[in-house]
């Protein structure tokens, strides 16, 4: 019997990006969403749930601010978390802990997990996030809390007090077998996240959820990561759309133009 | 006490991160898997090489522990595998040391590091600093390999694997392509309609003596190209002198990994995808008709 903890992250969303005049990321002006990779962690906690006999908690972090402005888009990250199988909340947001540095963003986590979730048998973390895509949360709290890793989990089965994972590698699988508890962080291949149903949204209101501040989850270490610039990404391509009045006459400009090139 | 320690899999990798870190002082070489019995190749550029045998992530980080004790380096330094990757974030949160992942650019000051890197799924670019020691994860081709001759020691280290066991290896499909490679890349998009339909772009690549390359749709989703052809931040990062992009709209998950192709050529029938913003050539056209025309015309070019 044992719960699953699955990390959420409220990211910004590449999508929206937003930019100021002098072409620096307008970070305030984007908003945030539950991550592409949560939601196929949250749908193979799902899968697990019965199998391992607990609940499964959905454990949030504020990364980005202004808290204020930002109200309002987390509960509806937690809304979803809840809406896609959570059955209860924790949501730490403090201004002590903007912007996400990984190693305050693992040490907070991993001190909620201690804290709040201290029946976990299995915690999942998407392999990475669509804002910083540092990939290394799973990692580091993984060390942090002493358990057993397994990362690129494509395929997850639990055996008793084990579980045996499908670790996607760049040019084969490999088949690992852990001891419960485990950190496992899992790929997008994975499995395909079906959309919450209206009820599924509906009940999500009623289901228990906790915010917490930085005092709720101390010790939290110091700030590594400062920020310099983030600057939206401009690319110099020629654009020249090749026009003709056949498809034969564009097929042999286009060679002509590469060939003047010399890639051909 | 070294400056920098390299972690790689890979005798690329190593000449990669050299040139990375050649600003430090004494370099030393974590060299581990599959193609471990290569570190000779590694020893040849003067460094001193320890040998890690085994593929267990666990027994990785072990073993990048180990090293980290006993050296204390400023900076670790290698590619972004997931090997490495699993094994460094261990290390980070072991110690809580910073990582940076993805970097393209980074400079090494008196006390600190400054590394750039793509952020928002590589809508921008992140610019960001940390002191040392640190953890940085290059990203493959963006550093000029070094290339030097010299000697240096080779020494085999062995560590116990962790309490996770690797139970089974097996092989993925794959096409065996290699795609980093390659000079020429067509990549082919969502604007196929179905698997037998690759065939065009497969002829085309044929007659330019290319390769083909997939978007996500393609290679992960659907699956009609081995995991292998996917090209973007997810799968391959590739760098040809020509990429032409066919059925392909420009997500900016697939463009960052081809970002660093001499010449895009993009051939779309809709003539507001986003990639012909991001293309040196566009083609306004229906690929089912475009790509017969031009094989014939490359065809035609080649018989004379």
């Amino acid at each position: 019997m044992g719960d699953i903890v699955v990390l959420v992250k409220p990211s910004l969303n590449p999508d929206m990006t937003r930019s100021k005049p002098d072409g620096t990321v307008d970070l305030d002006a984007i908003p945030l969403k539950l991550d592409d990779i949560d939601a196929n962690a949250l749908e193979a906690a799902k899968e697990l749930k019965n199998t391992l006999g607990g609940k499964i908690i959905a454990l949030l972090l504020l990364p980005w601010g202004p808290i204020q402005k930002r109200t309002r888009e987390l509960k509806m990250v937690t809304q979803e978390a809840l809406a896609r199988g959570a059955d209860e909340a924790y949501i730490v947001s403090d201004e002590k802990l903007l912007p996400g540095d990984p190693i305050i963003t693992a040490t907070v986590l991993s001190n909620a997990i201690k804290k709040y979730a201290p029946n976990a048998s299995l915690v999942l973390v998407a392999e990475a996030s669509i804002d910083q895509t540092t990939g290394q949360i799973a990692g580091r709290v993984a060390a942090k809390l002493g358990l057993p890793f397994i990362s690129y989990a494509r395929k997850i089965t639990i055996n008793g007090n084990k579980i045996v994972a499908e670790r996607d590698v760049e040019d084969h699988i490999e088949v690992m077998e852990a001891s419960l508890p485990a950190v496992v962080s899992v790929t997008q291949e994975i499995n395909e996240p079906r959309p919450p149903t209206l009820l599924q949204i509906r009940r999500a209101g009623k289901k228990p959820q906790k915010t917490l501040t930085a005092a709720d989850v101390e010790p939290i270490p110091e700030r590594k990561k400062e920020p310099v610039e983030y600057k939206i990404l401009t690319v110099s391509r020629k654009q020249v759309i090749i026009e003709g009045d056949t498809l034969e006459e564009i097929a042999e400009k286009l060679i002509e133009a590469l060939e003047k090139e010399g890639v051909l | 006490m070294v400056d920098a320690l390299i972690v790689a899999s890979g005798v690329q990798e190593v000449k990669e991160s050299l040139s990375a870190v050649s600003s430090l002082g004494d370099v030393e070489v974590l060299f581990y898997g599959k193609d471990a019995d290569r570190a000779d190749e590694v020893a040849k550029l003067g460094v001193k090489v320890y040998v890690l045998k085994s593929q267990h992530p666990g027994a990785l980080f072990n073993a990048v522990k180990k090293l980290y004790d006993e050296k204390q380096p400023k900076v670790i330094v290698g590619y972004g595998t997931k090997n490495n990757r699993d094994a460094l974030s261990r290390l980070a949160g072991t110690y809580d040391l910073p990582m940076a992942t993805d970097v393209i650019g980074v400079e090494f000051k008196d006390d600190h590091i400054i590394y750039k890197r793509g952020f928002l799924s590589e809508r921008a670019i992140a610019t960001e600093k940390i002191p040392y020691p640190a953890i940085i994860l290059i990203n493959a081709k963006v550093f000029e390999p070094v290339q030097r001759e010299g000697s240096g020691n080779i020494e085999e280290i062995s560590v116990e694997e962790d309490s996770v066991k690797l139970l089974e290896i097996k092989p993925k499909q794959l096409s065996g392509i290699n795609l980093e490679d390659a000079e020429i890349i067509v990549g082919v998009g969502r604007g196929f309609k179905k698997k037998e339909d690759l065939e065009l772009a497969f002829k085309l690549a044929e007659l330019l003596g290319g390769q083909v390359g997939a978007s996500r749709p393609i290679a992960a989703d659907y699956k009609w190209l081995p995991e292998d052809a996917w090209i973007g931040i997810s799968g391959k990062r590739v760098a040809p002198k020509l990429y032409i992009a066919v059925g392909i709209s420009g997500a900016p998950q697939h463009m960052a990994g081809v970002n660093n192709s001499k010449i895009i050529v993009a051939i779309n029938k809709d003539k507001s995808a986003p990639i012909f913003k991001l293309a040196d050539y566009g083609v306004v056209a229906d690929l089912y008709q475009f790509l017969p025309v031009l094989i014939k015309k490359l065809e035609e070019k080649k018989g004379k």
